[in-house]
C-alpha cells in the first residue's frame, strides 16, 4: 500500500535533510557516470591491436663504440644468426617499434611541391623480412624483393623508390580509390621526392599511441648503417622469454657494443597504455568509495530519522500498520529522495560531461549512460535504506504506550 | 571555555561512535582523494626555480614552412631552434646570461675493466647553464664560456654517474671515455632534481636530468647524434651530418636571462631584428613571430600538467563535496538528536553564542581528525600512483609540509563550513519547546 | 466481547522478572464503558496493551469477539487491531510530521479505504471533536485538549467496535479532561464499548463500570463508595 501524499508532505517538512542525501546522490551520479563512461573509452583504447604479433615479439637494442667498430658487417652477421636460432619465426633491423612511443614521423602527399600538405605517416625502416616478421598480411601488391633494399647513411636524408602503406593510409591518401587501385600510385616524401606505393598491408600502428593518425604507417624498404640500432624478432609461441636471453647472449659476444634495451611487446603495450590502466583503477577506486561512502550516508540518515521517529512507528504499529507497511514507508520515501537525487543528478553528469569534453580530450557521453546511472543509483539508494527500514520494523508497537 | 569544548566534543564524538566514525571517514576519504590529486597537480605545477623563473626565458623565433604553421591551434612559433639559429643568437650574446641546450647520448667505457660500457644521457649544453639553473656541485664546478669556443672536451657528470664510475670519490681532473673521445671531468653535481624538468619539457616533463653534460659546440666536431625531438619542415639540401646542422630541422633549446622589462624589450627587438636580417638572405618565410616567455608562462604554454591529473582533481573535489554533504547531513542528525541535551543547556543559561561555539568547534574537532586520517590516506594515495604509474610519477608523489598544511586546512574549513548549519540548527532550538514536547 | 482468562505476562530484563499481570481474569461485555484504575506500576498499560494486541502475553487466554488472538501471527493481529480497536493515548501520540487531516487519516490508509471514503472518515470525525475547521493544521499548533481531540478523531475514524483509552486525560487540566469524558461517553453511547485507564476518581465514576487492578490482578468493585473506602 503506498501512501505517496502524506510520505512527500512529512518529507518536505524535514526538507533539509532529504535534500542533503538527493544532492549527495546527484553527484554520486555525476562522478560515477562520467567515470564509467571513461573506464569504458580508455579500455576501448587499450584493446585496440597494433596489427603485429604482440605475444610473441620482442626487441633489442645494440649500440657500437669505438672507431673500428664494422657496422654493416656486424646488422647483417646478426640478423643472420638469430634468423637461424630455432624458435625464431622471423627478425628484422627497425628504426621505431609499433606503440612505443618513440618513432619518426613524415608527410605523404599525392601532388609534388611545398604548397600541398601532406599527410602524417609513421615510418618503419624494414628490409625485405618485415611483413613476416612484424605478422603483417599483404592485401594488395607485392613485398619488397631483396634489391630493393638499401642502405640509408647515418644523417641520410633522401628516400627510395618504393613503399609500403597501410591500408587506413592508402584510404587517407586516396579517398576516392579502393585500397587496391592505390598500388601503382606515385606519392610523394618530402614535398617532392616521389615514392611508388608497391604494397598495401592491412594493419600496422604507428609508434604513439595517442595521435591522431594512430593507423597510418609505411614501410620503407632500407637498412640503417647507424652506431645505435635495434633488432626486433618474432618467435613461435611460447619460446619468447626463452629466446630473448639466447639473442641477448648471442649479440653481447661482441664486446665492442652495449647490448640493452631488451623488451617484450607485451611489456611496451603495458607501459604505453600505463596511463590508462592506471586511470581506470583509480576511477574503480573512486567508485566504490564513493557508492560506500554515499550508502554508509544514507545508512546514517535513515538510521537517525528511524530512531528519531520509533515513537511514531510505535503509534503506526498500533492504529494497525503491518511491518511491511513500515517498511515500504521508509523505501518510498528513499525512492522519492532518490527519485529528485537522480533528475539533478542527470543535469550535474551532463553538466560534468560537458565541462571535461570542453576542457579535456574525452568524448561526450551517450545518453544510456545517463539512464543507467539514475537506475542504479535509485538501486543504491534502496539497498542502503534497506537495514534500517527493517530495523524500524522491529519496533514494538508498544512503544505508543510506553515510551513518553 | 574553548578547553572545556573540546572536552565536550570528544565526549560527544565517543558517545556516538558508529554517527562519529562515518563522519570522519567521511571527511578523511575527501581530503584524501583531494590532497592526493592536488599533490600531484601542485607538483606538475611547480615553479621549479622560484627565485629567478621570472628572469629566465625561452627562446623562439618562427623559421618554420611558408605553407603551414608550427602549431595550427595557437599559432605559436616552433618550440625548438634550428643550429644555425641558436648558434647565430648564442654568438650575438645579447641577454644578461644565454644558454644552449640539446639532448644527446653515447657510450661510456670507464677505465675500470669491471665496470661495464654503458649509455648515457648527455646534456649538451653551455657555459651559463650552471649558474643560469642554479646547479648545486659536489665537486668542481662548470665550465667557463672560453671553453665553449675552444671547443675543450670536459665533462660534468651528475653525482649517480660518478658514484657509478668513480664510486663517489672526487674525479675533478680525470677523464672518461665517452663516444669514444676522452673527456676531461670538471665537476660533479649534487642531487638536481627539478620539477618539473622546466629547461626542456619537451622531451619528458617529468624526466631525470641527464647523465652527463658537454659543451654545446662539440655536437658539430664530434657528430653527436641528435637525441630528443627532431622536427623537419623540409629536409636537408644533402646527406650527412653537415647537411643536418644546415638544415631547417629544430632540435635545439636556447634560454636567456633577462633582469627587466627593458631588456625583456630590447632582446626582442634584437630577435626582430635577426629574423629580418635572416629574410633578406632568404630564409624565415613566415611572418614575424618571435617569442620570449618566462619560465612558468612556457610550462603553462607546453601544458605540461596532464589533462588526466587535471581531471582527476576535478573529480576529487566533486568526491570532497559529496563526503562534505554526507558530513552536513549526518551532523545535521547527531545534533539535532541532541535536541533536549542542547535544550536542557539553554534552560540551564547557555547562550546562543556559547551553543553555537560548542557545536562548532565540535565540528571542527572531526574535521580536524578527518583531516589528519586523509593525510594518511594521501599518503597511501600518493603510494598507490607511484604503482600505478611508475616511474613516470617518481617526482609528484611527495607530500611536503606546505600540501599536508593545506590538506589539514581543507579539512578543518571544509568541516567547519559542513557544520555551520547543523550548528545554527541547533543554536535555534527553543528550551522552552524541548522541555514541552515529549 | 473481550474475556481475559488466567493472563499472565512476566517482563524478563537481565536482572529481574517483573511479574506485571498474574491471573488476570475479566470479561467486558458489548457497549460496557470500563474504567480501570489502580497504584502506579500495577499492570494497568500492561493489560491494555495486551487487550489491544500491541503486547503478546505469556500464560491464560485472550479472546476478543469471541476469537482467540493468542496463536495469530504479527499481520494478523496489525489487521485485527486496525479493524476492530481504537487507541487513545496519555500523550495525544499525534506524528509531528503530519497534518491533522493525515494523522487521522494514518489508520484508514492500513484499513485500505479508498480516498473518497477516507475523506469522508476523516471529515466526520474530526467534525464529531469539533476541529474540523483546522484540519491543514499541524499538532504542534494545537493546545493539548485538542490534540487529544484529533487523537480521539484518528481512533473514531476507523469506526472500532473497541476503544482503548490509556488515562486519555493524564495531561489535561479537569475542565478539558471532563469535556474529553463528555465525548467519549457520548460515542459510547453509540454503541463502541470502551475500557479506560484513569487516575482520576471523579472521572472513573462516569463510566458504566469500574475495576481495580491491583499486583497484576483484577478486584473488581462496582461500588463507587467502596471504591474510597479502599482507596482509604
Ligand atoms: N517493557 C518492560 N520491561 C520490563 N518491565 C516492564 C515493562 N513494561 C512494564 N514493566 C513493568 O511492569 C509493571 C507494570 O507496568 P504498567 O506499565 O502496566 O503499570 P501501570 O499500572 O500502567 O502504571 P502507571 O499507572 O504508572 O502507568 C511495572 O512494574 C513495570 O515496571
Ligand atoms: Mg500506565
Amino acid at each position: 500500500m503506498l501512501e505517496l501524499g502524506p510520505i512527500f508532505r512529512a518529507l518536505l517538512r524535514n526538507k533539509i535533510g532529504a535534500i542533503l542525501i538527493a544532492v549527495q546522490i546527484a553527484f554520486t551520479m555525476a562522478i560515477i557516470v562520467n567515470a564509467v563512461f571513461i573506464i569504458y573509452d580508455r579500455s576501448q583504447q587499450t584493446k585496440r591491436p597494433s596489427g603485429i604479433d604482440e605475444a610473441n615479439t620482442f626487441f633489442i637494442s645494440s649500440s657500437g663504440f669505438g672507431d673500428d667498430f664494422d657496422i654493416k658487417g656486424t646488422i647483417t652477421q646478426d640478423l643472420e644468426a638469430i634468423r637461424a636460432l630455432p624458435g625464431v619465426i622471423d627478425a628484422i633491423q627497425i628504426n621505431a617499434i609499433p606503440i612505443s612511443g618513440s618513432g619518426s614521423s613524415m608527410g605523404l602527399q599525392t601532388k609534388p611541391g611545398a604548397e600541398h600538405d601532406g599527410t602524417g605517416v609513421a615510418v618503419y625502416m624494414v628490409d625485405e623480412h618485415g611483413i613476416k616478421a612484424l605478422d603483417l598480411e599483404l592485401i594488395a601488391g607485392e613485398n619488397f624483393a631483396k634489391s630493393d633494399i638499401r642502405w640509408r647513411g647515418p644523417a641520410g636524408s633522401k628516400w627510395p623508390a618504393k613503399v609500403i602503406v597501410t591500408e587506413a593510409m592508402a584510404k587517407r591518401l586516396f579517398p576516392d580509390l579502393s585500397y587496391s587501385e592505390a598500388v601503382g600510385k606515385t606519392v610523394y616524401i618530402n614535398d617532392v621526392e616521389p615514392m611508388i606505393i608497391t604494397g598495401i598491408i592491412d594493419k600496422l600502428q604507428a609508434p604513439w599511441v595517442g595521435w591522431d593518425n594512430l593507423d597510418n604507417a609505411m614501410l620503407s624498404p632500407e637498412k640503417m648503417e647507424f652506431q645505435s640500432t635495434r633488432y626486433l624478432i618474432r618467435t613461435v609461441p611460447g619460446m619468447r622469454d626463452q629466446l630473448m636471453k639466447t639473442v641477448e647472449e648471442l649479440l653481447a659476444e661482441n664486446k665492442s657494443r652495449v647490448v640493452d634495451g631488451m623488451r617484450s611487446i607485451d611489456y611496451v603495450r603495458e607501459r604505453s597504455y600505463r596511463g590508462n590502466t592506471a586511470m581506470i583503477k583509480i576511477l574503480t577506486t573512486v567508485i566504490v568509495t564513493l557508492t560506500i561512502v554515499t550508502s554508509l550516508g544514507i545508512v546514517g540518515l535513515a538510521s537517525f530519522s528511524v530512531n528519531r521517529r520509533k515513537k511514531q512507528i510505535g503509534i503506526r504499529r498500533a492504529l494497525g500498520a503491518t511491518k511491511a507497511d513500515i517498511l515500504s514507508y521508509f523505501m518510498v520515501e528513499n525512492f522519492l529522495i532518490s527519485a529528485s537525487g537522480v533528475v539533478l543528478g542527470a543535469v550535474l553528469t551532463v553538466a560534468l560531461n560537458m565541462l571535461l569534453v570542453s576542457a579535456l580530450s574525452i568524448p561526450p557521453l551517450d545518453w544510456f549512460y545517463i539512464l543507467a546511472g539514475m537506475l542504479v543509483l535509485c538501486l543504491v539508494g534502496q539497498a542502503a535504506v534497506f537495514g534500517p527500514a527493517k530495523k524500524a520494523t522491529e519496533i514494538a508497537p508498544a512503544t505508543a504506550t510506553r515510551t513518553v | 571555555m574553548f578547553g572545556y569544548y573540546v572536552k565536550l566534543a570528544f565526549k560527544s564524538i565517543k558517545k556516538n561512535p558508529l554517527l562519529s566514525f562515518l563522519m570522519v571517514f567521511a571527511i578523511a576519504l575527501g581530503i584524501g582523494a583531494s590532497m592526493t590529486t592536488i599533490t600531484v597537480n601542485y607538483l606538475m605545477s611547480a615553479n621549479p626555480i622560484p627565485d629567478k623563473s621570472e628572469q629566465l626565458f625561452y627562446v623562439q623565433v618562427d623559421s618554420w614552412d611558408p605553407h603551414n604553421a608550427f602549431n595550427d591551434e595557437s599559432g605559436d612559433p616552433p618550440n625548438q631552434l634550428t643550429w644555425t639559429d641558436a648558434n647565430n643568437l648564442f654568438d650575438a650574446q645579447k641577454a644578461v646570461k644565454q644558454v644552449l641546450m640539446a639532448k644527446s647520448g653515447g657510450i661510456v667505457v670507464p677505465e675500470d675493466k669491471n665496470i661495464n660500457p654503458f649509455e648515457v644521457q648527455i646534456r649538451l649544453s653551455t657555459a651559463d647553464f650552471f649558474p643560469m639553473f642554479d646547479t648545486p656541485f659536489l665537486f668542481g664546478s662548470g665550465w667557463d664560456m672560453a671553453v665553449d669556443s675552444k671547443l675543450e672536451q670536459v665533462v660534468v657528470l651528475t653525482k649517480k654517474i660518478n658514484d657509478k664510475i668513480f664510486g663517489g670519490e672526487n674525479s675533478v681532473g680525470r677523464n672518461i671515455t665517452l663516444a669514444g673521445q676522452n673527456f676531461k671531468v670538471v665537476g660533479v653535481l649534487d642531487s638536481w632534481e627539478p620539477v618539473p624538468k622546466f629547461y626542456d619539457v619537451n622531451n619528458g616533463a617529468f624526466d631525470e636530468v641527464e647523465d652527463v653534460f658537454v659543451p654545446f659546440k662539440l655536437k658539430e666536431t664530434l657528430e653527436l647524434p641528435s637525441w630528443g625531438n627532431v622536427n623537419c619542415w623540409k629536409s636537408p639540401d644533402s646527406e650527412g651530418f653537415k647537411a643536418f646542422l644546415r638544415s631547417e630541422c629544430i632540435n635545439f633549446q636556447m634560454w636567456v636571462q633577462l633582469d627587466n622589462q627593458e631588456q625583456q624589450s630590447d632582446y626582442l627587438m634584437f630577435l626582430d631584428n635577426y629574423v629580418s636580417e635572416q629574410k633578406s638572405l632568404g630564409r624565415f618565410p613566415r611572418p614575424m613571430n618571435n617569442k620570449v616567455s618566462d619560465v612558468m608562462t612556457w610550462m603553462e604554454n607546453q601544458q605540461v600538467v596532464e589533462d588526466d591529473a587535471k581531471m582527476m582533481m576535478w573529480m576529487s573535489f566533486m568526491f570532497l563535496i559529496v563526503c562534505l554533504l554526507n558530513t552536513v547531513g549526518l551532523l545535521l542528525a547527531k545534533f539535532i538528536g541532541k535536541s533536549s541535551e542542547i535544550g536542557l543547556r539553554r534552560a540551564i543559561g547557555a547562550s546562543k553564542g556559547q551553543v553555537f561555539q560548542q557545536h562548532i568547534i565540535e565540528s571542527a574537532t572531526i574535521g580536524l581528525l578527518g583531516g589528519i586520517a586523509g593525510l594518511l590516506l594521501a599518503l597511501l594515495g600518493l603510494k598507490g600512483i607511484e604503482s600505478l604509474y611508475g616511474d613516470f610519477v617518481k617526482n609528484l608523489i611527495s607530500l611536503d609540509f606546505t600540501m599536508a598544511a593545506t590538506g589539514l586546512l581543507i579539512a578543518l574549513l571544509s568541516s567547519v563550513l559542513a557544520g555551520l548549519y547543523p550548528t545554527w540548527r541547533a543554536c535555534n532550538i527553543q528550551p522552552a519547546t524541548q522541555l514541552k514536547s515529549q | 466481547m473481550l474475556t481475559m482468562t488466567n493472563v499472565k505476562k512476566v517482563f524478563r530484563t537481565d536482572l529481574v522478572e517483573t511479574h506485571a499481570l498474574r491471573d488476570f481474569n475479566l470479561q467486558v461485555d458489548e457497549g460496557e464503558f470500563v474504567a480501570v484504575t489502580g497504584p502506579s506500576g500495577s499492570g494497568k498499560t500492561t493489560f491494555l496493551n495486551i487487550a489491544g494486541m500491541l503486547e503478546t502475553f505469556n500464560e491464560g487466554t485472550y479472546q476478543l469477539d469471541g476469537e482467540d488472538v493468542s496463536h495469530l501471527n504479527d499481520n494478523q493481529r496489525s489487521k485485527l487491531r486496525n479493524e476492530k480497536i481504537g487507541f487513545i493515548f496519555q500523550s495525544y501520540n499525534l506524528i509531528p510530521d503530519l497534518s491533522l487531516f493525515d494523522n487521522v487519516d494514518v489508520p484508514l490508509r492500513y484499513r485500505g479505504f479508498d480516498a473518497k471514503e477516507r475523506k469522508k472518515r476523516i471529515e466526520e470525525s474530526l467534525d464529531i471533536v469539533g476541529l474540523a475547521n483546522r484540519m491543514k493544521h499541524l499538532p504542534s499548533q494545537l493546545s493539548g485538549g485538542q490534540q487529544q481531540r484529533v487523537a480521539i478523531a484518528r481512533a473514531l475514524a476507523g469506526n472500532p467496535r473497541f476503544l482503548l483509552a490509556d488515562e486519555p486525560t493524564g495531561n489535561l487540566d479537569s475542565a478539558m479532561a471532563q469535556s474529553v469524558m463528555e465525548l467519549l461517553k457520548e460515542i459510547n453511547k453509540k454503541g463502541t464499548t470502551i475500557v479506560m485507564v484513569t487516575h482520576d476518581p471523579q472521572l472513573a465514576t462516569q463510566a458504566t463500570r469500574n475495576i481495580f487492578v491491583k499486583d497484576g490482578q483484577v478486584s473488581e468493585i462496582n461500588d463507587v463508595v467502596a471504591m474510597h473506602v479502599a482507596n482509604g
